[in-house]
């Protein structure tokens, strides 16, 4: 079995007109791919990625993560399960602004009851292979944008999860540094073979991947396989 | 424990100014509750300790003025107690019931002299039983004893305050001197204390020895006695009406005159003072915890919206695996920090305050003409209501925290998420 397997996933919201956000997602995602979900604004794309991280639920259909069913799961369930199965990275980075970088990078230990001593260790570690051992103790709003990500980032492998989620990862980011964020993105890929699925709008972006699904109207269209990263024409990124 | 009081921490660190708020509202109320209490308890001491001076576990009869015309005679006559009311009361009728009957007389205002010194005095004949009965302590020599009814001795008793007038340096050394009253002199045997500032004119001298000397009919002012039996206020409302209306036969009174003869129960009085204490007590109760309300509301719609603001950090949380009761827990133990960290700073400042109440209003006593009395006695608040009120403080703070908790953890996570 494939380490994400979506069956068939229809959603609809009911806000007033029901609006019926995905039609039919079928999707296999393998251990160690680096894939990126592309679609416009109101595509279903962050709907399809809310779901995946089990933050939203599903209508009808089966989510099978690590071979296990994601299906009317209790709150505390699902928090244990993307507590320790997935690392979220978002576009806006979502750090707490009132703890430190390290602080950040260890609270999801902290939910898993992993001791004072060792969560500082383990954050310390993340953080040095981030390159940010100098602002540890710094607080977000003391630091670049880069740096925020990378903490982000920090912070989304230090449970060791199935799989990274990156929600625009590089949408609040300069292009430079854009850049920068990507490629760490592909050297964890590579080096540690960690999943990751990332959600993006840009081209130049999912151009990064291997692999580049793309999303319209609430069902998957075409599924480019992207090795040679060239799938995107214009400048490497924007 | 360490790691959420750490999380607390820092999250009230990060807001002061709500911290401040919610903190001063809290103060607020734990501080009035413990300053009303303390003054409540202040003013409850000085009213049952001016009391304690004349109330007394007794019944006194009296003669007095009737209001209704009765089996031929015309209002307003004056009655005047005897000795058949005497016998009467320590007749069969009222055997087992009634104990200890005393009598006394009516006084007579004297100038007492010793050498170039005098003082005023109220001269009044009273019995051995007196002491217990009017609750004296004796400050040296004795009261009046049997020996001095018996004998028709011309001794006295008097007040420290009469006493330090005739003797301003050794006021003790009255004791066995003969003191001029009027013709007559008498020798003092005893001196009783009066707190600092009353100063009483009363000067007993045996009641055998008054009626010879100064009044020989059989005429009694007043009948004191104890009772056994009624205990509650019903019980002495049915003794008092059996009795008076008793003694008002004796008279010809009309039983439904109201002022023929005047009764005064000290127990009835004791018990509806302790009732009133206990009101008292009851009604500082209700208005402090009606205040401490106040700051339970003004820290539950902090927290509210506190939820509100941190409902994006929330969201985070969640995504990383915060469970629905870890926001739980992490609200309602901010809140109950806050409430019990500021309630116990207002309960010292309430402490500080009853101090202050005593070392001001409480020192100085307000002058009521004859004597001085003190508005506040020992404004303070037990250990007790202390530890009352911090667990109340707990109480109210988890209270305080239940519901916005409950609003918090119950976000989803994507919901929460998208607040900012």
């Amino acid at each position: 079995m494939a380490l994400i397997e979506l069956n068939d996933i229809n959603k609809t919201y009911n806000n007033g007109q029901p609006l019926h956000v995905l039609k039919g997602i079928n999707l296999q995602i393998e251990r160690g791919e680096f894939v990126s979900i592309m679609g416009a604004s109101g595509s279903g794309k962050s709907t399809l990625l809310n779901i995946l991280g089990i933050l939203d639920n599903y209508d009808t259909g089966t989510y099978h993560l690590d071979g296990k069913l994601i299906k009317d799961l209790s709150e505390k369930q699902a928090a244990d399960y993307r507590n320790r199965m997935i690392g979220f990275i978002f576009q806006s980075f979502n750090l707490i602004g009132f703890k430190t970088a390290v602080e950040n990078v260890e609270l999801p230990l902290y939910y898993q009851g992993v001791p004072r001593k060792k969560r500082q260790q383990l954050a310390m570690e993340y953080l040095e292979k981030m390159g940010l051992t100098p602002w540890a103790n710094h607080f977000p709003n003391e630091m670049s944008g880069g740096q925020k990500q990378r903490v982000a980032i920090a912070r989304a492998l230090i449970t060791q999860p199935r799989i990274i989620l990156a929600d625009e990862p590089t949408g609040a980011l300069d292009s430079k540094t854009s850049v920068e964020v990507m490629q760490l993105l592909k050297q964890l890929n590579k080096e540690d073979n960690i999943t990751i699925i990332v959600v993006t709008h840009e081209g130049g972006v999912a151009n990064e991947t291997d692999k580049i699904i793309h999303i319209k109207d609430g069902i998957i269209g075409k599924i480019e396989e992207n090795f040679s990263h060239a799938a995107w024409q214009g400048s490497a990124m924007k | 424990m360490r790691e959420l009081f750490h999380e607390i921490g820092s999250s009230l660190r990060q807001n002061k100014l709500r911290t401040a708020l919610t903190g001063f509202a809290v103060s607020w109320g734990i501080f009035l509750l413990i300053a009303l209490l303390g003054a409540g308890n202040g003013l409850m001491n000085s009213f049952m300790g001016n009391m304690e001076q004349y109330v007394s576990q007794s019944i006194s009869v009296e003669g007095w003025r009737t209001s209704k015309p009765y089996a031929g005679y015309k209002e307003n006559r004056r009655i005047q107690l005897d000795n058949k009311d005497l016998e009467y009361t320590k007749g069969k009728d009222w055997e087992g019931r009634i104990h200890n009957v005393i009598t006394a007389t009516t006084g007579k205002s004297v100038t007492l002299t010793l050498g170039g010194n005098s003082v005023g005095a109220w001269m009044e004949g009273k019995m051995p039983e007196h002491l217990e009965q009017e609750k004296l302590q004796m400050a040296a020599g004795r009261y009046i004893n049997q020996g001095d009814m018996d004998a028709c001795r011309k001794v006295m008793v008097m007040s420290l305050a009469q006493a330090k007038e005739l003797s301003p340096q050794k006021p003790e050394a009255l004791i066995g001197q003969w003191v001029g009253a009027g013709e007559i002199a008498f020798r003092v045997v005893g001196i009783y204390h009066t707190d600092e500032q009353s100063f009483r004119r009363s000067s007993p001298i045996p009641y055998s020895t008054y009626k010879r000397i100064f009044d020989p009919s059989d005429k009694i002012e007043s009948i004191t006695f104890t009772v056994e039996g009624p205990r509650t206020l019903q019980e002495h409302q049915t003794f008092q009406e059996e009795y008076g209306g008793a003694i008002k036969r004796l008279h010809s009174i009309a039983p439904d005159d109201q002022r023929g003869i005047w009764i005064r129960n000290g127990y009835t009085e004791n018990l509806q003072m302790s009732n009133a204490s206990r009101i008292l007590t009851i009604a500082m109760w209700i208005l402090g915890l009606l205040t401490l309300v106040s700051g339970i509301v003004g820290v539950s719609n902090i927290m509210l919206i506190t939820v509100k603001e941190r409902t994006h950090e929330f969201g985070i949380r969640k995504a990383i695996g915060a469970k629905p009761g870890d926001i739980l827990k992490l609200i309602i133990a901010e809140s109950v920090s806050i409430t019990a960290l500021f309630g116990y700073v207002g309960m010292l400042l309430g402490m500080v305050a009853c101090e202050i109440l005593d070392k001001t209003v409480a020192r100085k006593g307000v002058n009521i003409g004859f004597e001085e009395i003190k508005m506040l006695v020992n404004p303070s608040v037990g250990v007790d209501v202390a530890i009352e009120a911090t667990l109340l403080l707990v109480l109210a703070g988890t209270l305080a925290g239940i519901i916005p908790a409950w609003k918090a953890a119950r976000v989803k996570p994507i919901e929460a998420l998208r607040a900012e």
